[in-house]
């Protein structure tokens, strides 16, 4: 999988949010052992302590947890999943919705459009198989 | 704990005066970026922590100690020039350092030649300019030093090499040693700094961390720096 | 690290000097072997028993020893300039700069260096002589003439060969080292200009040169002049003029070397200014 850095935002902040899509979406499965601070860092091309303080921040969100001889490994807490995969998703949701309202688009014109659009994916299917 | 530490530290070339008055502190530990325009004067603060150059005046300190015999043991310098004897093979310069610098690891050496694919048989004289700067990296980056300088070290490679110059100071990053590393490609090596130090015709205009800059300004490194040095 | 660095030294000089001093080597051994086989007799005056084909081929040796034995005196000089300003104070100084040495030590590594090729120089030379002359001398006859020569000296001086000797070769040694120093400091101060560094290298030697001859005419004005007379008179008086003079100018090159050391090593420490 690759890591994506833009320009303008705080490193570690990206970082946090990519490690924690990976949690929500199942890359890295509940209990995993994650790799070293300094394979991760090297992995995503950043600075050591950068990959660190994302961690720090992933441990005080506990969507990692680290044990002192171990290392570092992704929650088994599949509450503590959910509840971040839950707020994820209101906050894509209400980027979505800034972004239709600055198009002028109302709720209900919404709705329609998205309805009509799942309908040609499932059509797309059809066709496919 | 501090690894380099300079006040009022100053240095003129007769009437020019290429650094004035800089005062920093640079902690163990850290990956920082030395940026400014050409001829702002980062070489020269190089060169006067490698102990290349006495300081006109002030006071420029590694590890506590003024640069001599003691700061260079513990200093691993890459000059921006390429200063490699042309007729010697790359296993005579690996065995000269081997023989100087304590602290030098032979293995690290062998293996980043082969990662480079560089022969260690070639004489210097028969390798490209960029072979011969990678040939310079590996050796400077195969020793266990407190303190790493790099003057412009991706300067003059591929985009291939860049990234694997990057990964080799990440990989070779250890808390009790710091690396500076001055260049004015920043868009680069922005992801690997922790910190930044901004000098501009020798005076210190800025020193951060990028993290700080990329929160409190919304911006990167790279943005900040082509906005401070608009021409 | 002094140890270190003139092994260095020696390895970076020695892959040139060695197939240098090798080939003058090999010709020596091939001239003497042509002359003894083909031409007996090619250095005296009676040029009888000589083969016409060995006389063109020493001709041709002989040259080629001339040629190589100047070409080696000017690489020795050559490698004493080039390895202290290219080593030290051009791109390759960077490195040199920053190992964890001395200054003292970068230089005194180069001077002793360039000491010892200067003496393999003057040793080699004398080794080609003397296989040049093997089997026209005898060993009795030389350690005759030696013997000879130790009491005639002591006869018309007064004084022990030897201890001249000694003298002589402390005079050579040191005015060796000065007239190194001398152009180790003329470096030194030619690379403090940002341009044209070589030229006012040069600068800097020739106005040390002139300096250092009016140095040497006024020592010699307060010293020898009084003296100067008594050359001409006996033999033991000759002698302790010469003596003077000798002793005199080693003092005089130790003072002067000791003041081209500093003076180096200051600028070394003190304003160094790579390129």
């Amino acid at each position: 999988m690759k890591w994506y850095i833009d320009s303008d935002r705080p490193i570690y902040k990206q970082l946090v949010e990519q490690i924690e899509l990976r949690i929500i979406s199942g890359v890295y499965a509940p209990g995993d052992k994650l790799e070293s601070v300094r394979e991760m860092a090297m992995d995503a091309g950043v600075n050591p302590n950068t990959m660190q303080k994302a961690l720090a921040e992933l441990e005080r969100m506990e969507l990692v947890f680290a044990q002192r001889t171990s290392g570092r490994f992704i929650t088994e807490d599949l509450k503590v999943i959910e509840e971040a995969k839950k707020n994820l998703a209101v906050q894509e949701i209400g980027a979505f919705l800034e972004k239709m309202k600055k198009l002028g688009m109302g709720r209900n014109e919404i709705l329609v459009l998205m309805e009509k659009i799942e309908e040609g994916e499932k059509d797309d299917d059809h066709i496919k198989h | 704990m501090t690894i380099l530490s300079t006040k009022n530290l100053t240095k003129s070339y007769g009437k020019k005066t290429a650094l004035a008055n800089i005062n920093m502190e640079i902690p163990r530990g850290r990956i920082i970026g030395l940026l400014g325009p050409n001829g702002s004067g980062k070489s020269t603060f190089i060169k006067l922590a490698a102990g290349l150059l006495v300081p006109t005046a002030g006071e420029i300190t590694i590890d506590g100690d003024a640069p001599g015999v003691d700061t260079k043991a513990k200093v691993s310098y890459l000059s921006e020039r390429t200063y490699l004897n042309d007729w010697m093979r790359v296993s005579e310069i690996i065995a000269f350092f081997e023989d100087f610098y304590t602290d030098f690891n032979r293995i690290k050496a062998e293996n980043m030649l082969k990662d480079l694919n560089i022969n260690p048989d070639d004489r210097l004289k028969t390798m490209s300019k960029g072979t011969k700067e990678k040939v310079q990296l590996i050796l400077v980056m195969s020793r266990q030093a407190q303190l790493y300088l790099l003057d412009e070290p991706i300067g003059g490679v591929d985009p291939a090499a860049r990234d694997y110059i990057l990964n080799t100071i990440i990989t070779n990053y250890k808390e009790e040693a710091s690396v500076i590393i001055s260049t004015h490609l920043i868009a680069d090596i922005e992801q690997i700094l922790d910190d930044i130090i901004f000098i501009n015709q020798g005076e210190l205009v800025l020193s951060s961390s990028v993290d700080e800059i990329r929160e409190t300004r919304n911006q990167s490194v790279d943005g900040l720096f082509r906005e401070v040095f608009k021409c | 690290m002094l140890g270190k660095l003139i092994k260095h030294e020696t390895r970076a000089t020695s892959r040139i000097f060695l197939p240098l001093y090798g080939a003058l080597l090999i010709l020596t051994i091939f001239t003497k072997l042509v002359m003894a086989i083909g031409a007996p007799d090619f250095f005296s005056e009676a040029a009888s028993n000589n083969n016409n084909v060995a006389e063109i081929i020493l001709g041709i040796s002989f040259t080629l020893y001339f040629v190589l034995i100047v070409g080696i005196c000017v690489m020795t000089l050559m490698m004493i300039i080039q390895r202290f300003y290219k080593n030290l104070f051009t791109d390759e100084g960077y490195l040199m700069f920053s190992l964890p040495v001395k200054t003292w030590e970068l230089v005194l590594s180069k001077l002793l260096v360039g000491m010892i090729w200067s003496a393999v120089c003057t040793v080699m030379i004398f080794l080609t002589f003397f296989i040049f002359s093997l089997g026209t001398f005898s060993m009795i006859e030389l350690s005759q003439t030696i013997r000879s020569a130790y009491s005639m000296f002591y006869l018309q001086t007064g004084m022990e060969l030897n201890f001249f000797m000694v003298e002589m070769i402390l005079f050579i040694l040191v005015e060796t080292v000065a007239s190194i120093l001398m152009i180790y400091v003329s470096i030194a101060i030619g690379q403090l200009f940002n341009q044209h560094r070589i030229v006012a290298a040069f600068g800097a030697y020739i106005v040390i040169t002139i300096v250092m001859q009016i140095i040497m005419s006024i020592a010699m004005a307060v010293f020898a002049i009084g003296n100067l007379e008594s050359m001409v008179l006996n033999g033991s008086e000759a002698m302790t003029t010469i003596q003077w003079l000798i002793n005199g100018s080693t003092a005089l090159n130790v003072v002067l070397g000791i003041g081209f050391y500093y003076v180096t090593h200051t600028i070394m420490k003190k304003r160094l200014n790579l390129e």
